[in-house]
């Protein structure tokens, strides 16, 4: 007996106890769930539901042991059984917020991104952009809630002017994003969008985490650790750049050099500016990312610039006098950010972030000198369980310096020196998969004007159906008064706004619809009589827009064929600067319209894209007319074409052309200063510095893996 | 005497309980491979994984039944349409695999099954993904190939790659073909480690190097 008894023990096969486990499961919403995974814990007990979300199966297992019950995108089940038994169950599974499934709010904001399917954009959608030649700024204006002003390649949103968009790398401020340019001519955007895997445009509303910007936030965010080594060299027609990664087991490295010169291509293209010296730029760029502990990264980010050009400019008075213009600017920008994960709800970013520019300007042999620098640090802290509930908050410090001097005697010293301290919370509230509501709060404290300014932030969105969805957003934004003014008036107030936002987003396979209409309300803006006397300035200048914006894109109707068109009403008047009364601001145009196509030829392995800009007429003032701003140039139109070729798997041929019309665009008008004979004040046109620009090069990549550029179906 | 008796009886118990799990085991995985391998929809996919989660979840020093989820994920990446659903699919197959070559870091067929993964990326949207993950699925794929050399899975689908590029680009196809080929013959020699060991792929691989067309010389 007892030896039957050790045998019972030491071979538990030999007792068989069964018990039969059964139920079914269903979904919240009482919907049965087919496929979920029902086992013991611990075993290889278990089954899968079937159609009907029903389960059976039989075990062997005996004492206390833990059912479970798990499928994707819904919270797992667990119960404490004992067996043997003959069990039944029905389980009621709770869906998991999963933020890639949930409702995002849209409300003012266009993303691009590598991964996720619903962006609007993507990055490579900049560099193929005809008539943005490859620059951040020139693709996101075909995006509705922009204004075409041509003469400065800015970005203009929602009847801010272009110093109200700000540019954020990493989360961290940059100052002075655009490299320099000839007056009237387009500057480019200092930073190359290969450098970004994910760029978030915000035409409004955006979250409390972003502030000092009035009218827009331009997020990029820079790629993660390089997983491949390569090698880029670019052979352009205006300069020449290589550039390396290289990875390690933790650790990328990543570097560029970039020389170009505008000289040769000057030399054959006529231009309506006399250059003595074509602008030349030295650009290097450095990443370094390094991974720390398990989810850790670190990453640094250097940039440094060096540009030159001169110029002679007629006078407006009279064209036969020219002034020569000597530029040269030095520019570098560090970024340095750290993320990790603290715990299973805790996370952590910082970053500090330093902007240094001097730009000496030499008009007819005296020199003038202006010096920015910028030093932004920021730290925030996220509570986030993936679930109905997630809380970020943070702080962060700006320091800003400013000097212009006139190196003359006795001339008034024009600087500052600012520290803006803030804090800001912002908590994410998702009422189910369908809706979400986000709020929250941003405390700024400026050094100059000693005023604390409080700033609400609001959105919610709505999921209707699977595939349109609603979206509200509010925010109250303020801005630092712009350098030229308060480093003649150290007591200017933050310039404010207040924006209101109700958007509309329908999302199905390739084809994306949106309309957005808003209502932007400015105040504290500054005004002034002379732009260089200390006590004719205020903060007592005001202004609204309002408007609606209509995008669509589908990359579906057309076999190989990817096209978005966009459309911008706005109506703004505001009574600024030296404004004498409220009106329409010159870089305003009422409809600004866009056509982009991409179309692949397989046959020719080139893709072709065309950009078609409209612009309509834009508000000038002529001093010899009664009134301010009320002129207008005729509209404005612009037809780009670019091709990439695939000549190898690495090899790409470019070219683009832009303005193929050779439509002589009119910007607006500069008026000079003093009558002439006939008591007439004598204007002259700003127009394109040519009427077509052509690119051409070719972009080479070396890699140990030969990586196609284009890959076809598999 | 009594403990006399015990120890043989104690020594056999033990063999016994470390036999049959060993088998029980491969038992398991044995038939939840065949599942994987015969299943015609999502949901016998999905049953299968689920049989794999159950075994892994016990089992946690093994790679393989991760190894088998991730490909059955990739493999209903396939059959579903929307790009974000193939996504959902590909990250879940990629979480596996993660946790696989965790535990089996030098494992070449789960690099091979990870340049599979990107692989699929790329074929779910070329126009924009091909940069990224054309790049990746090669790096995995060469890695993998360095790793065995006679791993017919990842020269089948470095062959694959390789072809696709060099048909795209209207160069030549031979190194791509060279591979296909002897993937194919690979397929047809090599004997499995185990009962458990990846075998699939040898079909598409002879499709693959059907369009090769004869052979060179031939």
């Amino acid at each position: 007996m007892k030896t039957l008894l050790t045998l019972l023990i030491l071979f538990p096969s030999l007792a068989l106890a069964q018990s039969t486990i059964s139920g079914t499961v269903t979904s919240d919403k009482g919907e049965p769930i087919p496929g979920a995974n029902v086992f013991l814990d611990g075993t290889y007990d278990g089954t899968s539901t079937d159609i009907n979300g029903q389960f059976n199966f039989s075990t062997e297992e005996e004492g206390n042991h833990k059912l479970i019950v798990a499928f994707i995108g819904y919270t797992k089940e667990t119960i404490a059984v004992t067996l043997p038994q003959n069990l039944s169950y029905n389980f009621s599974l709770k869906e998991e917020i999963n933020r890639l499934d949930a409702v995002v709010i849209s409300a003012g904001s266009f993303s691009a991104g590598e991964e996720s399917n619903r962006e609007v954009l993507k990055p490579l959608d900049i560099v193929t952009t005809a008539g943005a030649t490859a620059d951040i700024a020139g693709a996101l204006n075909t995006l509705p809630g922009t204004q075409t002003v041509g003469e400065t390649g800015r970005l203009f949103v929602r009847g801010g002017e272009g110093y109200e968009t700000r540019t954020f790398i990493d989360g961290m401020e940059v100052l002075n994003s655009y490299a320099p340019s000839a007056p009237n001519t387009p500057g480019r955007a200092r930073f190359s969008p290969f450098m970004f895997s994910g760029t978030s445009f915000s035409t409004g509303g955006y979250s409390a985490e972003y502030g000092q910007a009035l009218s827009s936030a331009l997020i990029l965010n820079t790629k993660e650790i390089a997983e491949v080594d390569r090698t880029d060299i670019s052979l352009m027609t205006v300069g020449a750049d290589i550039s390396h990664s290289q990875s390690f087991e933790k650790s990328s490295i990543s570097g560029k050099i970039q020389y170009t010169n505008l000289t040769p291509y000057f030399e054959l293209v006529k231009q309506k500016i006399n250059f003595e010296k074509a602008p030349e730029s030295f650009d290097g760029n450095m990443a370094y990312r390094h991974k720390v502990g398990d989810d850790g990264l670190l990453k640094v980010y250097g940039n440094f610039n060096k540009t030159d050009f001169v110029i002679y400019r007629p006078q407006i008075f009279d064209e036969e006098l020219e002034d020569k213009v000597d530029l040269s600017n030095s520019y570098g920008h560090l970024n340095t950010t750290y993320k990790d994960i603290l715990s299973d709800q805790w996370s952590l970013k910082t970053g500090f972030s330093i902007t240094n520019s001097e730009e000496s300007i030499v008009i007819n042999n005296q020199p003038y000198d202006e010096k920015t620098r910028g030093a932004h640090t920021k730290a925030v802290l996220s509570y986030d369980t993936q679930s109905q509930f997630s809380l970020s908050f943070g702080g962060e410090h700006f320091y800003r310096n400013s000097q212009f001097d006139v190196n003359q005697e006795g001339a008034p010293e024009f600087s500052y020196n600012q520290h803006i301290g803030s804090a800001f919370a912002e908590a994410d509230i998702y009422l189910s998969n369908d809706f979400v509501l986000r709020t929250g709060l941003r405390a700024e404290h400026e050094s100059l004007s000693k005023k604390y300014i409080v700033t609400p932030r609001l959105s919610l969105a709505h999921k209707l159906g699977e595939k349109g969805q609603v979206s509200l957003a509010y925010g109250k934004f303020n801005q630092q008064a712009q350098p030229d003014y308060l480093r003649v008036n150290n007591n200017l107030q933050s310039e404010k706004a207040e924006h209101y936002i109700l958007n509309y987003q329908y999302l199905t396979g390739k084809r994306t619809f949106r309309i957005e209409g808003y209502y932007k309300k400015y105040s504290d803006l500054v005004k002034f009589q002379d732009a260089y006397d200390q006590a004719s300035f205020s903060n007592l200048g005001s202004g609204f827009a309002k408007g609606f914006d209509v995008f669509w894109r589908d990359a579906q109707t057309f076999t190989g064929l990817d096209y978005w068109v966009s459309y911008s009403y706005i109506d703004t008047e505001r009574d600024y600067q030296d404004f004498p009364t409220t009106a329409t601001p010159a870089f305003s145009s009422k409809h600004n319209f866009s056509f982009v196509t991409k179309y692949f030829v397989q046959s020719l392995k080139t893709q072709i894209g065309t950009t078609y800009s409209f612009g309509s007429s834009r508000p000038y003032n002529d001093p010899n007319q009664e009134g301010f701003n009320t002129e207008r140039t005729p509209a404005y139109h612009d037809l780009s074409v670019n091709f990439s070729y695939l000549y190898r798997s690495n090899v790409i041929i470019h070219a683009s052309i832009t303005n193929v019309l050779g439509v002589d665009n009119i910007f607006g008008y500069e008026y000079s200063d003093q009558q002439n004979d006939q008591g007439q004040f004598v204007g002259r046109a700003i127009k394109q510095q040519a009427p077509r620009f052509i690119f051409l090069g070719a972009f080479i990549t070396l890699s140990k893996n030969k990586v196609a550029n284009q890959m076809p179906n598999l | 005497m009594h403990k006399l008796i015990l120890i043989p009886l104690f020594a056999l118990a033990v063999l016994q309980w470390s036999f049959t799990e060993v088998s029980k085991y491969e038992k398991a995985m044995k038939s939840s491979i065949e599942k994987v391998y015969m299943a015609k929809n999502i949901e016998e996919y999905q049953n299968a994984i689920n049989s794999f989660e159950r075994i892994a979840q016990k089992e946690t020093d093994k790679w393989e039944p991760l190894y088998y989820s991730a490909f059955g994920y990739v493999m209903i990446s396939t059959r579903v349409e929307e790009l974000g659903e193939k996504d959902k699919y590909l990250d879940l197959a990629k979480e596996k695999i993660s946790e696989a070559s965790a535990l089996a870091p030098g494992e070449d067929e789960i690099v091979a099954l990870e340049g599979f993964v990107h692989m699929m990326r790329v074929a779910a949207d070329p126009a924009t993904r091909g940069q990224q993950y054309s790049g990746l699925a090669m790096q995995a794929l060469n890695k993998a190939v360095a790793m065995d050399g006679e791993n017919p899975r990842a020269l089948y689908l470095l062959g694959q790659m390789e072809f696709g590029t060099a048909q795209f680009f209207g160069s030549d196809t031979a190194m791509a073909c060279e591979k296909l080929q002897k993937a194919v013959s690979l397929f047809q020699t090599q004997q499995p480690e185990s009962v458990i060991a990846p075998m699939w792929g040898a079909r598409q691989a002879e499709a693959a190097a059907q369009r090769c067309g004869a052979p060179a010389g031939e």
